[in-house]
């Protein structure tokens, strides 16, 4: 049993225990290691001045890495030795304010310390600088850093292939209230890789990965002032560690977590983290569908389903910040059981299926089932799930091609904000074509036109799946709206459906909307739904 | 995410051509822009912790106002690591206020909004103070309160007495004028969101002197309210502060108090104590922009010209005075605009309610008046049936109507100039006529989105509006090598000043910038300073400074001008050790030469290679500091030259002083608050704006399709700064009329306390397209340089985001106001330009179809304004 968590920070080795561990990265950054230019300013990832670049190099990862698929089916077993070899790390950007230290054990992280070559500046500090993109300063190491994060993605050939659009997206993440980000966006534009400043180029320390990797095959054990926290490496250890402490609470990315302890709420007295199980990281696309491990962050999720559900692909641009989803999980986003979990519409319609596991009393075989996702919100943040019982991954369909599906989500900004309300639609039409530009689909600003057959005749629905987030104590099918929507599909039908969903919903009043917005905007949804898939 | 590309701010090509009078100082970067990169700029909380230094954190009100029954603080001092307790009762003296001494540094009996504190803990780490926190004993007696304005109006509740500013007979032009309009308008507070949060790190020195490291904009005011709390003299305390991690207002009283704090646990316990709010605390303690709520009426002819303005302003002051009252001044002093008002009165009250103390924020009143003027243009072009952009264009202040309500004449009026050049460039005309079509086009438009179009104007006033603050001083000091420190009550906060005032020295002693360095302030250096606020920073602290250039640079001049007759073996460098020459007598030599740059530079000129260039020089001999160093020049003779540091150096070993002192005072300044008449402003900053909008049709939501703007920021220092400032100016103010929504609940306290809920502009939120650029002005004589102040004025110009929203909405109705009768909804050609075909029964129309949106126009006012039919049956009393 390991009792420390091992970081690479800027390439320094660091062996970390008890109460450090147990702080926010960005805490123990600037406090423990004197390393003060990650600023902490919401400590709640909304604001991205603690961006850090973080790669974790463990067995899928790196195969990841290595074959550099956007679409990765499976996970072959690579063991460590193998992997040395392999890959320059993939570091991409987080927030270190709401990541306990523990559980980045095994990550290499750079901080805006370690941008520098010598005197020199990076690239991305010489465009921010010329650009005259920082005024007060305060939040400009984060963008820097997200700058950085994207050249790491995108920066390979001198830059090419970054327009405003790519730029702003790498930087979503990031507040500025002095600069009106005009310039910022410019130096996002006007910077240019070099392989000499490329962060994986300087920090995949082969001797590093090999450490790193070799130290996580041991468990992690972290115990400190009443708290523990616990890193198994396989899920019987995991299952067997449930079982024994009831009122486990699981470690995932904690990007809502981390902001209630940073909000005084204290760390749980026993904490599971996933982040040592390979096992979990896999995602893969079968013909029964696509499977997410717990692990598998909503960046891969993007990345995995521009195919194979675009819709879904497309939506989960407006999801939280690159920094978030770069860390944060499907399955956290499900555990999680907010009523406006963004993805849960989605899954309520998708045919979603959760995966469990457990090891009752700790001992013997490994016991498995599946919870439908329609059953698995029982109440205001409550999952039915038994006291043992751990999420491994999730499943569900890929969208069909004769399927109309569409996400929309409704918040005070567009961007990076919390929704007010959510809904996910689907409608499968009679006789419908295959749609012919569905690939295309998150190329184009405006939605491509959906076909619905003959124009002559009216298009009849022969299924129709809806879910709303952010109108109950839940996220909720909408069974009698669904029922109502079969047959004949019209202007005047979808209208009298507007109506419907408006008036059966019992939503509340708070800081992002009224009652009364929640009902107009969830009719309004469909109303837009309704013409798009009458008029395209 | 968006779904066309970020525009990008047009280049300033165009700004500054040949014919300039003096050179661009350059946009050299801003003098941190190397450590922001590099992330070593430090801030307070950057600084490391010394060895016992305390974590200081706060006990304060969850209720709007409540008795304070019970304190104890015993529990939290037994646990291990919690070191002192500080209440009302260890506080010496326990008021303070900049306007009004009214507020209590800790509350003692009872408390007047949530977040008011009633006790300090300091602890040697941030779990025990957690912990202390947490076990202080505190017990509330609610007690009614008041929330709203309309209830503070109603109670009498008030901060100071009414304010008037009359010019003509109102009241009686408004009963004569052929139309007229009356509303309500409303307007909410907004949160500055600086992104460092309020912090101070106080170390105790010795003999009972306290040093503070403050992030605030006022460092003389923080130095005074710590002494005042400490009972301590002012001289027993030093207030420095670096650089704040942002401001816009919210640091200009609103840190002091916390200051206090931490110099209150350093001064018990003589260990080092530092306080940094969390961004959650700082929301909900702090003050906020004062929401207003303005009852108006305004007379206007039938071509829309503008008669009688008669406008009442209510803002909300909070629960204490701080600076609300003079920001209500302010509001007034911008009821006009742009435009000239024959008859006028316009009366304001602050209300006490039980909020947070409001307090200053980027325009700092102005924003209101601006709003409610720039909204009533709007509306009188709806009732006339013009084009809002030519009713302005009416109104506009022009040459035989250019005095302001307030009795000051409008000096370098740009106004219609910038509204013509404005109009051309931004391709306002064809553009109302596609917005008009788009919006009807349901091939384009399939969804009915409405487009907006608009375009407002900002004519603000640069000077403090209470005179005895427009006063400044600098001390510069020249070392032997021939760099400088210069020291003013200026505060870096990110709008460059220190850059500026850095490139005004460098240019008066002819040297590179990078030969100057700006430090940190601190009240030993610059005592009983002005906050730096009213974007003023660089105008009066820059001027104080280049005062005292001349100061130095005179002796320097006399100096050069005897080296020039003496042999160099003989100068002081070489002769001084032995004193074997005689001291060269300076100060008989005043008067007898020119120098260049002088102190106005008005009559400075430059030539082909940016070489100064004698103009209107009195005298024959002149003496030029230029490209480090010093050239006397007189006709008929070989100039003399000598290097800057050389001539430091004999100036030393002459003793001749290198250090000076400058004070400046705002020259020209004479405005009588109580009768609300004279000239309470040096000059006027303008600028023009063109915002496209497209409003979702079933959501609400505002994006912002295209941004033009075209700014009069007079002669730049640094034009890569000024347009920082336009820019980012104009995007703080998109974020106060859109999206930033302070949501409170029935304790008063607020719910949006963090960026979760909170929502300022992201980079998606920036205009599609946005063009920004500046015209060429060299004509603001009184100010230093000619250059013109930009803190302020560009956020005023995004009221035109929220008057195309509003522009949208009308557009959007079914039959909208003004269209003339013989248009029809599908024509969509109309561009509203004949007020003649527009008849009496339209105007009475398009009084009931009048847009009522408040600001913010959050994406539910802008639905609720788009469908109303749609809430009809859900609207219950208590909507947001």
């Amino acid at each position: 049993m390991r009792d420390f968590a091992l970081l690479y920070i800027n390439g320094v080795r660091r062996e970390i225990r008890g109460r450090e561990a147990l702080l926010m990265l960005a805490d123990w950054l600037r406090k423990e290691a004197d390393m003060t230019g990650t600023k902490i300013v919401c400590a709640e990832g909304d604001c991205g001045s603690c961006t850090v670049l973080r790669a974790f190099a463990n067995c899928a990862t790196l195969t990841q890495a290595h074959t550099q698929a956007k679409v990765h089916v499976g996970v072959s077993s690579v063991d460590g030795q193998n992997a040395t070899h392999v890959a320059p790390l993939d570091f991409e950007a987080m927030n270190s304010c709401i990541a306990t230290v523990a559980q980045m054990d095994g990550s290499h992280i750079v901080t805006v310390e370690g941008m520098q070559c010598g005197q020199e500046l990076s690239p991305a500090q010489v465009a921010m600088r010329q650009c005259h993109a920082s005024q007060c300063g305060f939040c400009t190491p984060g963008f820097v850093m997200a700058i950085s994060g994207m050249l790491e993605k995108h920066g390979g050939a001198g830059g090419a292939g970054v327009d405003a659009k790519m730029a702003a997206n790498y930087l979503t993440g990031n507040l500025c209230r002095c600069t009106g980000y005009t310039p910022i966006v410019q130096a996002a534009l006007t910077v240019r890789a070099t392989e000499k400043y490329s962060v994986a180029g300087r920090y995949s320390n082969a001797a590093a990965i090999a450490d790193a990797l070799a130290i996580t095959k041991q468990p992690l054990l972290i115990e400190h002032d009443g708290v523990k926290l616990f890193a198994p490496t396989s899920l019987r250890e995991a299952l067997t560690f449930a079982a024994q402490n009831p009122g486990f609470r699981v470690l995932g990315a904690a990007t809502d977590l981390g902001v209630q302890i940073n909000k005084g709420k204290p760390l749980p007295r026993v904490v599971l983290s996933l982040h040592l199980l390979d096992e979990l990281y896999q995602a893969k696309q079968t013909r029964a569908g696509i499977v997410m491990g717990a692990r598998v962050t909503l960046a891969q999720v993007r990345r995995m389903c521009e195919t194979t559900a675009p819709e879904l692909a497309h939506f989960l641009n407006l999801f939280a910040s690159p920094q978030i989803k770069n860390v944060a999980t499907l399955v956290g986003n499900i555990a999680n059981a907010s009523p406006i979990g963004d993805t849960l519409p989605f899954l309520l319609i998708a045919g979603a299926v959760v995966h469990v596991a457990s090891r009752p009393s700790g001992k013997g075989p490994i016991q498995k089932r599946k919870i439908d996702m329609c059953d698995l919100y029982v109440g205001y943040k409550k999952l039915a799930l038994e006291p043992g019982e751990i999420i491994t991954h999730v499943s569900f369909d890929a969208t069909s091609s004769n399927e109309i599906l569409r996400l929309y989500k409704v918040s005070q900004r567009k961007d990076m904000d919390i929704s007010a309300i959510s809904g996910a639609f689907s409608l499968t039409m009679a006789g419908r074509e295959k749609h012919p530009a569905a690939s295309d689909h998150k190329k184009t600003d405006t939605k491509p036109p959906i076909r619905t057959g003959q124009k002559q005749t009216t298009p009849r629905v022969v299924s129709a799946r809806i879910a709303l987030g952010g109108v109950a104590a839940t996220p909720i099918r909408m069974p009698e709206v669904e029922a109502e929507l079969l047959g004949d599909f019209t202007l005047e039908k979808a209208e009298r459906v507007a109506q419907m969903i408006t008036n059966s919903i019992v939503p509340l009043s708070d800081v992002r909307a009224s009652a009364a917005y929640r009902r107009v905007t969830a009719g309004n949804m469909f109303r837009r739904y309704a013409k798009e898939v009458l008029h395209g | 995410m968006a779904d066309a590309p970020i525009g990008q701010v047009s280049s300033y090509s165009g700004a500054l051509t040949p014919t300039t009078l003096l050179p661009d100082l350059g946009s050299l970067p801003h003098d941190s822009a190397t450590t922001h990169v590099t992330g070593t700029s430090e801030f307070i909380d950057d600084r490391p912790m010394l060895k016992g230094e305390l974590h200081c954190g706060l006990i304060y009100s969850p209720f709007a106002r409540a008795r304070l029954q019970h304190l104890d603080t015993a529990p939290a001092l037994a646990i291990p690591g919690v070191v002192c307790a500080i209440t009302a009762a260890d506080v010496a003296h326990n008021m303070w206020g900049d306007v009004f001494a009214d507020q209590p540094v800790i509350a003692a009996q009872q408390v007047n909004f949530v977040g008011e504190v009633v006790a300090v803990i300091g602890a040697q780490t941030k779990e025990a103070l957690a912990r202390g926190l947490a076990s202080v004993v505190v017990r509330w007696e609610k007690l009614p309160d008041i929330r709203s304005i309309d209830a503070a109006v109603a109670n009498a509740s008030f901060i100071g007495h009414e304010l008037q500013i009359a010019k003509g007979d109102a009241l009686t032009a408004l009963k004569s004028s052929p139309h007229t309009i009356a509303g309500v308008l409303k307007i909410e507070g907004a949160d500055h969101f600086y992104l460092e949060s309020q912090a101070a790190v106080v170390y105790p020195r010795e003999d009972g002197q306290l040093e503070v490291h403050s992030s605030t904009q006022h460092p003389t005011q923080t130095q005074h309210v710590v002494a005042k709390a400490c009972g301590i003299p002012f001289s027993d305390v030093v207030c420095v502060a670096k650089r704040l991690g942002g401001g816009f207002g919210g640091k200009e009283t609103q840190a002091s108090p916390f200051a206090a704090y931490a110099a209150l646990v350093a001064k018990r316990t003589g260990c080092a104590a530092r306080i940094v709010l969390t961004k959650d605390e700082d929301m909900i303690m702090t003050g906020k922009r004062n929401p207003f709520q303005i009852h108006y009426e305004c007379g206007f002819n039938d071509a829309g010209k503008i008669i009688a303005l008669d406008a009442m302003l209510y803002s909300d002051g909070g629960a204490y005075a701080d600076l609300s009252t003079a920001i209500m001044a302010r509001a007034m002093l911008h009821c006009d605009n742009a435009y000239f008002i024959e008859h006028a009165r316009l009366r304001g009250q602050v209300c006490r309610t039980n909020f947070h103390p409001h307090t200053a924020f980027r325009g700092f009143g102005g924003p209101k008046g601006v709003a409610l003027i720039e909204m009533i243009l709007e509306d009188i072009a709806r009732v006339v049936g013009r084009d809002a952009l030519d009713v302005r264009k009416l109104n506009c202040y022009a040459p035989d109507r250019d005095t302001t309500p307030y009795g000051q004449r409008v000096e370098n009026n740009c106004l219609p100039d910038l509204f013509e050049a404005l109009e051309t460039k931004s391709n306002y005309r064809a553009r109302r006529q596609e917005i008009q079509a788009w919006n009807l086009d349901r091939a384009r438009n399939p969804h009915a989105h409405a487009r907006g179009l608009s375009m407002t104007a900002v004519k603000f006033g640069i000077s403090f509006s209470t005179r005895f603050m427009n006063q400044a001083n600098a001390l510069v000091n020249v070392h032997m090598d021939g760099t400088l420190q210069v020291s003013t009550g200026a505060v870096e906060m990110g709008q460059g000043v220190n850059s500026r005032i850095a490139a005004l020295v460098a240019e008066q002693f002819g040297l590179p910038c990078a030969a100057v360095r700006i430090m940190p302030t601190s009240t030993e250096k610059n005592a009983n300073t002005s906050p730096t606020a009213a974007s003023s920073g660089t105008d009066m602290n820059g001027s104080a400074a280049v005062m005292a250039c001349q100061k130095i640079k005179h002796r320097l001049a006399a100096l050069a001008c005897a080296l020039r007759a003496i042999a160099p073996e003989h100068w002081p460098t070489k002769t001084a050790g032995a004193a074997t020459q005689p001291e060269i007598a300076i100060s008989d030599r005043a008067g007898t030469f020119t120098m260049f740059p002088d102190a106005t530079l008005h009559d400075a000129r430059v030539d082909g290679t940016g070489a100064t260039t004698n103009v209107n020089s009195p005298h024959a001999t002149r003496v030029i500091f230029k490209n480090s160093n010093v050239i006397v020049s007189e006709p008929a003779q070989p100039d003399f030259q000598i290097e800057f540091s050389q001539l430091v150096s004999e100036a030393h070993f002459n003793r001749t002083s290198l250090s000076e002192y400058g004070h400046y005072a705002t020259p020209h300044l004479a405005f009588d608050k109580v009768k609300g008449q004279g000239r309470p402003f040096l000059y006027f900053t303008q600028g023009v704006a063109a915002s496209e909008v497209e409003i979702d049709r079933h959501t609400g939501e505002i994006k912002v399709l295209r941004v033009d703007m075209l700014m009069d920021v007079g002669r730049p220092v640094n034009h890569a700064l000024d347009m920082g400032q336009v820019v980012g100016g104009f995007v703080q103010g998109m974020g106060w009329v859109t999206t930033e929504h302070l949501y409170y609940n029935d304790n008063g306290l607020l719910v949006s306390h963090s960026p979760s809920t909170y929502k300022i502009p992201c980079v998606q939120d920036t205009p599609r397209i946005f063009n920004a650029d500046f015209i060429v002005n060299n004509a603001n004589a009184v100010n230093v340089r000619a250059t013109k102040a930009t803190g302020e004025p560009p956020l005023l110009l995004a009221i035109s985001v929220w008057t195309a929203a509003r522009d949208a909405i009308a557009l959007a109705r079914p039959v909208h106001a003004g269209v003339p009768t013989t248009s029809t909804p599908f024509s969509g050609a109309t561009n509203h330009t004949h007020s003649s075909s527009v008849n009496l029964g339209s105007q009475s129309t398009a009084k009931k179809n009048l847009v009522r949106l408040s600001i913010p126009a959050t994406a539910e006012r802008v639905l609720r304004e788009l469908s109303p039919e749609l809430f009809a049956r859900w609207d219950a009393p208590s909507t947001p």
